[in-house]
Order: structure tokens, then C-alpha cells, then sequence
């Protein structure tokens, strides 16, 4: 859009790394950091909190305090830059059944119901972001914990010997002014999307993350030859710029499992 | 201090859930939502973890047994998205509160908070966000 706002520099001056750490999310150029726009920030809470309103009574005076879920559930599809997504991913014929059974059993195979990580691309865009000349750092809140990404972009090679893991190893450059970070080598205990999309090792996710305004939009895409029929794009969120600095997430105790008496879960999300 | 159970017929029913990551089951897996339980009784215990908050309730029964009834409610996060703190809670030990809340399906002492008033008088309900009350 017409907001967006990034400096182009003919030469990119070198800042020591400590300078670079402090700069203040927005359009880079006063620094001359680069020729990209600066994702540096923090960012709104983006991933599903429980769907309720705090109705709060002081001396018969009452508030209602909502939870923003915009991040979460705002449409973004007029958003500049967004791709076309679909809502659920396309399986193999072969695999149908087996997504059903874990969506339908959700309550009792989800591993993100038992404190497990949520992985790329479910935990979605980064809380913050301290964007450097040659990489990005990612930080999250989650419930599971909270995980941290590097993500260089000096051109570098996946890791060669690189264990998998749950957020992958990932690999960033620059289209344009969109960061796009080719991740792979996971783990196959996450999901990619919550109503039973497992994978395989040889998923791949490809997220697209940019500025609209002041706003960041991050987009992802998953690819899994091996139970897809095809890419699938997920729709894109819009965070905003949060003041709500970064808390440690407090450990994940679940006991709920042995007490579930049913695998009710739906509609209420 | 005491508890009582309240089967509640045609109530509006909120519908809480907890989520995690995107989603968690249902509260309805655990908890009868058509059985309210008020629990007046000595705040003792807040453990402030993912993902579910819980705090303990020492009440005495109508027979003059102390139960400890356990409440859970929303995660962390959700708390902190609404302005509470665990020192909202912490500050308030040992002193008298009402919890309100849907009792668990298997019949132990336990529910999930809807409800809560603190020794000063403040209310904090948990309302559909939707159409809050």
C-alpha cells in the first residue's frame, strides 16, 4: 500500500551488531540498515486465546474486558501482498480417513493439547522480531513455551547436519520487501494446522512475512509431498504493533487428559 | 463457609474453552455445564500454569467437613489479555472468596471458575465474548 514506507540505500553501511539491536521497529533508514524494511518489533498475540470477555463488577460499577483476536481471525485477504489461500490443506485419498480421526479425537491426539509444541507454521508470526543485518531473530509466547528462531540471510545453506526439531531449520532473503523463510527438516509429532494435519519429514514451509503500513502480515505455505496433493497456503494474519512487551509463559502442567470423558472440542473455537 | 450445587435448567449457557496453541478441548469434556456449584470458603492456593489456571478453595461442608475444592479456568495468557494478574489472586490468600463454576462430570471437588468474588466485593465473571452480560 501506498503507507509502506522503506529507504532504499545505494551503499549499506555496517553498524556494530549492539546498535543494530536497539533500533525501534518501522521503516529502517535513519540507520541505513539495508535495502529491506525493518520487521523489528513486537507484535500483537496472534494465536487462539479462550473465546471469553472478563465482565468485572467494582462497587456496581461494570467493564467488560475483550480479548483481541483480530490477529487471529481478521480478514486479511484485501490485505497488499496476500496470496490466495484455501481453509484446510488438500490430502492424498489415502490419508483422509486418518485426518478425521485425529480431528474427531482431536481432545485426545492433539499433542498441542498436552503441552506440546505447536511447531512451524501452527505457532504462526513471531511476538517479536530484532531484525539484523544478516539475520532475524524470532521470539514467541506459547503455552508449550517459549520457543526462539534464527533466521539467517546472508545467503547461507540449510545446515547440513542439523537435527529436526519442531520449528525446523529455516533459511531467510529478500523478495522485494517481503522476508520469505524456507523452512524444513522437522520432527513428524506436530501438527500444521489444527484439525489433524500431521505430516511427514519431508514437509517444507515456506512463510512470507511483510509490512502493511505499520502493521506486519505473515503468510505461510505448506508442502508435504508425501500426504498432499498439493502446496497449501494458509490464509494470512495481520498483526499489529503491541505494547505488551514479552512474558515468560508459565510452565505447562496438563491434567486434563485422563478426566476427558468424551472428545467434545467442536464449535467452540 | 459452605458450597452448594445448583442444577441449572434453562441458564445461558457461557461456553469456555481453554486454549492452547489454537484450540483445547472443550470444557464440556470435563465439566457438566448444567451442574453450577457456588463455593464459599478460604482461598489457599493459586498455582499460575499453562494451561489452566487453579486455585484451591477450603470450604466446610454443610455437615461440617473441610473439603478443598479445586478451580481451574483460563490459561495465563487469556488473564493477562484481560488486565489480571496472578498477584490479583495471590494478594487475596487466605482470605474468603466465592467461586462459581461448572463441577467436573466425575464427581470430585473439582469445577471450572466462572465466577469469582474477592474479599473486597469486586466480581470477575467469565462471559461469552460475544454477548457479554
Amino acid at each position: 500500500m501506498a503507507n509502506l514506507r522503506f529507504t532504499t540505500f545505494a551503499c549499506a553501511i555496517v553498524f556494530p551488531v549492539a546498535a543494530l539491536a536497539q533500533q525501534s521497529s518501522g521503516a529502517s533508514g535513519s540507520g541505513g540498515v539495508a535495502a529491506h524494511p525493518d520487521l523489528s518489533g513486537v507484535w500483537t498475540y496472534a494465536i487462539d486465546r479462550a473465546p471469553a470477555a472478563l465482565k468485572k463488577e467494582v462497587n456496581g460499577t461494570v467493564t467488560i474486558q475483550r480479548i483481541d483476536q483480530s490477529a487471529r481471525y481478521g480478514d486479511t485477504s484485501a490485505v497488499r501482498g496476500v496470496r490466495p489461500s484455501s481453509p484446510a490443506p488438500s490430502y492424498k485419498p489415502e490419508f483422509r480417513a486418518k485426518v478425521k480421526d485425529l480431528f474427531d479425537h482431536q481432545s485426545k491426539t492433539d499433542p498441542v493439547f498436552y503441552c506440546g509444541s505447536p511447531g512451524v507454521p501452527r505457532i504462526g508470526p513471531p511476538r517479536k522480531i530484532v531484525q539484523l543485518p544478516n539475520e532475524l531473530i524470532f521470539l514467541y509466547e506459547d503455552i508449550s513455551g517459549d520457543p526462539y528462531r534464527i533466521i539467517p540471510t546472508d545467503g547461507r545453506p540449510h545446515r547440513a547436519r542439523a537435527n529436526p526439531s519442531h520449528y525446523g531449520d529455516s533459511v531467510g532473503r529478500w523478495e522485494g520487501d517481503v522476508l520469505v523463510v524456507d523452512v524444513r527438516n522437522f520432527v513428524e509429532d506436530t501438527w500444521f494446522g489444527e484439525d489433524g494435519y500431521f505430516h511427514t519429514d519431508a514437509m517444507r514451509v515456506t512463510e512470507r512475512i511483510w509490512k502493511d503500513g505499520d502493521n506486519l502480515v505473515w503468510q505461510a505455505t505448506v508442502e508435504d509431498p508425501n500426504v498432499l496433493t498439493a502446496p497449501w497456503t494458509i490464509p494470512a494474519r495481520l498483526v499489529r504493533p503491541s505494547m505488551d512487551s514479552l512474558e515468560e509463559s508459565p510452565k505447562c502442567v496438563e491434567t486434563d487428559g485422563p478426566k476427558l470423558l468424551n472428545d467434545d472440542h467442536h464449535l467452540q473455537r | 463457609m459452605s458450597h452448594k450445587i445448583a442444577a441449572v435448567g434453562s441458564a445461558v449457557v457461557v461456553l469456555f474453552v481453554v486454549t492452547s496453541l489454537s484450540a483445547h478441548h472443550s470444557i464440556s469434556a470435563i465439566f457438566d455445564q448444567a451442574t453450577r456449584v457456588a463455593v464459599t470458603g478460604t482461598l489457599t492456593k493459586v498455582d499460575w500454569i499453562n494451561p489452566h489456571i487453579m486455585m484451591t478453595v477450603e470450604a466446610r461442608s454443610d455437615s461440617g467437613r473441610v473439603d478443598h475444592w479445586t478451580f481451574q479456568s483460563n490459561p495465563p495468557s487469556w488473564y493477562r489479555g484481560v488486565g489480571l494478574a496472578r498477584a490479583d489472586f495471590v494478594n487475596v490468600l487466605g482470605q474468603t472468596v466465592t467461586v462459581e463454576g461448572v463441577r467436573a462430570r466425575d464427581g470430585s471437588l473439582s469445577a471450572y471458575m466462572r465466577k469469582i468474588a474477592m474479599p473486597d466485593g469486586t466480581s470477575l465473571e467469565l462471559v461469552n465474548s460475544a454477548d457479554p452480560k
